[in-house]
């Protein structure tokens, strides 16, 4: 409650100076700066980390730029990044096995990191500025100054939940930016926050309220699911609700933030749902994982099943630290590898075409999809 | 290019030789090519015209036709 209601005080404050300043660059630089305000005063630890990786993110990327070795300094920028990530999500492991060992020989019951928890908004902008320096190592855009840089990394509309936005799309709009306040503006950004807060606090809400009132220690098969359906449904609605307030919110400030979600339960396979469902992650996951792994081996199984399985599953990583959810993330991998070789046996039985393609094999394949995806969230429950 | 990368597309990806394809033939978006196969163009065009296209500029969108293909290998 306490951050909400920061969040809204923030967004009207940061909206009526954002206006009044006369050009694109000092307003980039005041919500950038604004930004950095938002999340030391959400969380201290999370701010200075935001500032500290700030900072490191823009010196790697002029040496990347500018230097010979831009393989070297990539690879490290990154690496360091990946080590600061991997470092607060599995902490509380790393207690867990101190706090057994100092116990089994020192009789000691203290937790080394009790007190480190995950700080807010990481793994959206850790994500954000490996993409950056990358982008800059690929050639698909230059350096920019810290501000903006600031600006793109943590944004507070969309620091909390994403999406993880492109620092070329978000670069085009605030470099091209010449325009004044506008009231489409307030109308659009007002009414995507209130498509949001439906989803989240009416249809998610309720829904998640409905499916703790059913479970209960000994439910029948059809009300556990019920339960997996009831979840699956608030899942989608609470972050794609999310998603909402962040594209709207930010479309306050002129801005268009990627959209993340495009009906994901009504895709016929399994692939089509990835291009739908938190697409500004699984965008990231293609480019930046499953792109390069390919690349190692043209070897047809390495391609179908080993690229598929390992890329699910760093996303898996990125949602939790439990093994639940790497689990989870190659339960989709493998979801991938049979739907590809589905694909293949398609492609090679040209008599499946005459069934695969009437409506009930199309209705039959949403239902078998939204299936498979519901039952994976077994593993988030 | 094109039609080196019509004759790799078509002997890598296609299994029916009577299949009429152009510059313009939607690859992608009509199921002809999935999206997985981008993987494997990528490696090709590196291998064969030494273009090093990165991964975020390969997408069903902008690699649909050999065309679009052609206009993103000749900005790198």
């Amino acid at each position: 409650m306490r951050l909400l209601f920061l969040f809204i005080s923030f967004l009207v404050g940061a909206l009526v100076i954002y206006w009044t300043l006369p050009n694109q660059k000092s307003r980039t630089v005041f919500l950038g700066l604004a930004s950095l305000i938002f999340i030391l005063l959400a969380d201290k630890l999370a701010g200075r980390i935001v500032a500290v990786l700030t900072v490191y993110t823009y010196f790697f990327s002029v040496l990347i730029e500018n230097s010979k070795h831009k393989s070297f300094y990539h690879h490290i920028s990154v690496a360091g990044i990946v080590v600061l990530l991997a470092f607060f999500k599995y902490i509380g492991f790393l207690d867990d096995y101190i706090h057994s060992v100092t116990g089994f020989f020192l009789n000691s019951q203290a937790h080394a990191f009790e007190k480190i928890l995950m700080p807010l908004g990481l793994s959206y902008i850790t994500f954000r500025y490996i993409s950056y320096l990358t982008d800059i190592y690929w050639g698909i855009n230059r350096k920019t100054d810290i501000y903006t840089l600031l600006f793109y990394g943590a944004l507070f509309t969309t620091f909390l939940s994403g999406p993880i936005d492109r620092f070329e799309r978000i670069e085009r709009q605030i470099k091209t930016f010449r325009i004044n306040f506008a009231p489409a503006f307030v109308y659009e950004g007002f009414e995507r926050i209130a498509f949001g807060m439906f989803k989240k606090f009416v249809i998610a809400d309720w829904t998640g309220y409905l499916v703790n009132s059913i479970s209960g220690g000994s439910n029948t098969f059809a009300e556990k699911a019920i339960m997996l359906f009831g979840f699956s449904i608030q899942l989608y609605m609470d972050f794609a609700g999310y998603s909402d307030i962040a594209i709207g919110t930010s479309r306050l400030f002129g801005l268009r933030i990627m959209e993340n979600f495009d009906s994901p339960y009504t895709k016929p396979n399994i692939s089509q749902f990835w291009r739908s469902w938190h697409i500004s992650l699984s965008d990231w996951i293609r480019d930046y994982i499953f792109f390069p792994l390919g690349k190692i081996s043209g070897n047809k199984i390495w391609l179908l099943v080993f690229v598929p399985v390992i890329s699910m599953g760093i996303c898996g990583m990125w949602h939790g630290s439990e093994m639940k959810f790497a689990v989870w993330g190659m339960y989709h991998g493998a979801g991938l590898s049979v739907y590809q070789l589905w694909s293949l046996y398609k492609k090679k039985n040209k008599s499946m075409k005459a069934v695969t393609e009437t409506g009930w094999f199309n209705a039959f394949a949403v239902l078998l999809t939204f299936a498979f995806v519901t039952f994976g969230w077994i593993f988030f429950r | 290019m094109e039609e080196k990368l019509i004759s790799f597309i078509r002997t890598e990806y296609l299994d029916d030789d009577s299949l009429e394809i152009t510059k313009d033939t939607k690859l992608i978006s009509s199921g002809l090519i999935d999206s997985f196969s981008l993987v494997s163009l990528q490696t090709y065009i590196e291998r064969e015209f030494g273009k090093r296209i990165p991964a975020p500029k390969i997408t069903a969108e902008s690699f649909d036709t050999v065309a679009q293909m052609i206009e993103i290998i000749n900005q790198f």
